[in-house]
């Protein structure tokens, strides 16, 4: 897996492949949780959380006061963002998109800064091995099975291998979103009315699309996990290029002053 | 300082040294130095894409270590200060403070230290402004980028991302005004030709009288003689230019 230049990349391309959950077959059975744990060998948690880690790479969760015969179900894991803000704000690369636009984990390179924990829009990434005095830690989520992953084709991941009902499914983005926009023709034919393709454009296109029945809000997603301007974004591409400027601009400054004042001062002798 | 020919009873030059800087502070300037530069290079390790390779693993580890250990004494030390010299400090906090001279001396530096000519400077105190520049800048961003690190150390996951987000931007802020100041101070310090003594005082404790009296005119002479010479000097300039 070599990074590759696509952490840049404002649309998803041809060749990306993508996750599609369809909220209205899951039946919150799990198998997709299991298989991940099992995958991905990652401990079991200590006390269930309502929420991913380092070591739950997915998760499923239900919107709240909706009856379990409405399929209440949503599975939570990394969206593998086309702009991800945990790529951009990585100050080691750990954080990196692979070849099929994935973000993929380089856990050796991971110094435990835990930027991507808190720039997140979606609060994935959870950090591991913690120890608070001196910041040791790692970065721990879903990596797409990258393990197991050929670097063409569509691949395989456990959580859609585990499914039983075929909610989860995984192929070509292209084909997903023509999938998807099927189904919502037809739930909303079914009375689903505010079923809703999620992931198609939000933060320039995720690798895990979701049909859901009912607004993002409700299953606790951002409306607009990015906006037009994030502080990721300010920070990456305004505050950084600006800091290096102006410490570049004073060094430069500096040694110029020397000289100058150097042949200045000489000359004054000279006089 | 007497330097005096072998063989002779006659002085030829004489050096009268004065005591510029207490021991204390000038303890608390070198740790303040000693703690500032490892805390800047490893903050700028993870701050430029260019030295990325060094942030990574075990080694980026390291980096955040001796942030975390050289920013304990870092912090302390003004805080050490004013328990032990409480006056003091309230003193030094003081004259970092800017006056309408200190407009003034920003107006002439450029012609000052760059061209090297000695024209009338306004008179200074003990400190002159560009030490209080970097003096102020040094305590407002002591201030910043202690309670927007502490977030950043103890607060992640515990306060709102929104809240980190200003946190991380604000600290990154504050380190581009200290480090860019602070080079300043150190070419200022260290390698331009005329200002050596402000090196030695902070070393030593001392500056030369002669040194003082030019430099820190208020300072050596007091602030009603010193604004008289001033006067002088500007007038004799004034016709020096006009004849």
């Amino acid at each position: 897996m070599q990074p590759s230049d696509r952490a840049s990349a404002s649309a998803p391309d041809e060749d990306d492949v993508a996750i599609l959950y369809d909220a209205s077959k899951c039946i919150g059975c799990r198998a997709c949780e299991r298989a991940c744990k099992e995958c991905n060998n990652l401990p079991a948690e200590p006390v269930p959380l309502s929420d991913l880690s380092a070591i739950t790479w997915n998760l499923i969760k239900q919107r709240k006061g909706v009856d379990q015969a409405d399929w209440p179900f949503f599975n939570f894991q990394c969206m593998h963002c086309t702009d991800a803000a945990c790529v951009m704000v990585c100050p080691t690369g750990a954080l990196y998109k692979d070849k099929r636009s994935f973000v993929a984990v380089d856990e050796d390179k991971c110094n435990g800064c835990g930027y991507c924990t808190q720039f997140c829009p979606f609060g994935v990434p959870g950090l591991k091995d913690i120890n608070l005095i001196t910041g040791e830690a790692k970065v721990g989520k879903c990596i797409f099975c990258c393990q197991n992953q050929p670097q063409e084709g569509i691949g395989r991941v456990a959580c859609v291998e585990a499914c039983p009902t075929g909610a989860l499914t995984l192929d070509w983005r292209e084909n997903q979103l023509e999938v998807a926009r099927d189904r919502i023709a037809q739930l909303k034919a079914d009375g689903h009315s505010k079923a809703v393709l999620y992931g198609e454009s939000e933060a320039g296109g995720l690798h895990c699309l979701s049909i859901l029945l009912d607004e993002p809000s409700a299953y606790g997603l951002p409306v607009d996990p990015q906006g037009p301007i994030t502080f990721s974004s300010i920070w990456q591409k305004i505050i950084q290029p600006l800091g290096e400027v102006a410490l570049g601009a004073t060094v430069l400054g500096v040694i110029t002053a020397f000289f100058v004042t150097r042949r200045n001062i000489r000359m004054e002798e000279v006089e | 300082m007497t330097v005096r020919l072998k063989g002779t009873e006659r002085d030829i030059v004489t050096i009268r040294w004065i005591p510029k800087y207490t021991t204390m502070e000038r303890l608390g300037h070198w740790l303040h130095t000693a703690t500032f530069v490892p805390l800047a290079i490893t903050g700028l390790i993870l701050y430029v894409p260019l030295l990325q390779s060094l942030s990574q693993g075990q080694a980026g580890l390291f980096v955040r270590l001796v942030h975390r250990i050289a920013v304990v004494l870092f912090g302390l030390l003004p805080i050490l200060y004013f328990i032990v010299q409480p006056r003091r400090f309230i003193m030094s906090i003081r004259e970092f403070m800017f006056d309408k001279d200190d407009i003034g001396w920003v107006l002439s530096a450029f012609s000052y230290y760059l061209l090297g000519r000695h024209a009338a400077m306004p008179p200074q105190g003990r400190l002159n402004t560009g030490e209080k520049m970097n003096g102020l800048i040094m305590c407002v961003t002591w201030v910043v980028l202690g309670v927007t690190g502490l977030v950043m150390w103890f607060g992640k996951g515990a306060v709102p991302a929104g809240l980190f987000h200003w946190m991380v931007l604000m600290h990154d802020l504050a380190m581009i005004a200290a480090v860019a100041m602070f080079l300043v101070h150190l070419f200022l310090a260290v390698a331009h030709p005329l200002m050596w003594a402000g090196l030695v005082s902070m070393h030593f404790g001392v500056t030369s009288a002669a040194y003082a009296a030019e430099h820190h005119a208020r300072w050596y002479y007091g602030p009603k003689r010193a604004r008289q010479l001033y006067e002088e000097a500007k007038k004799k300039a004034v016709s020096e230019t006009s004849h």
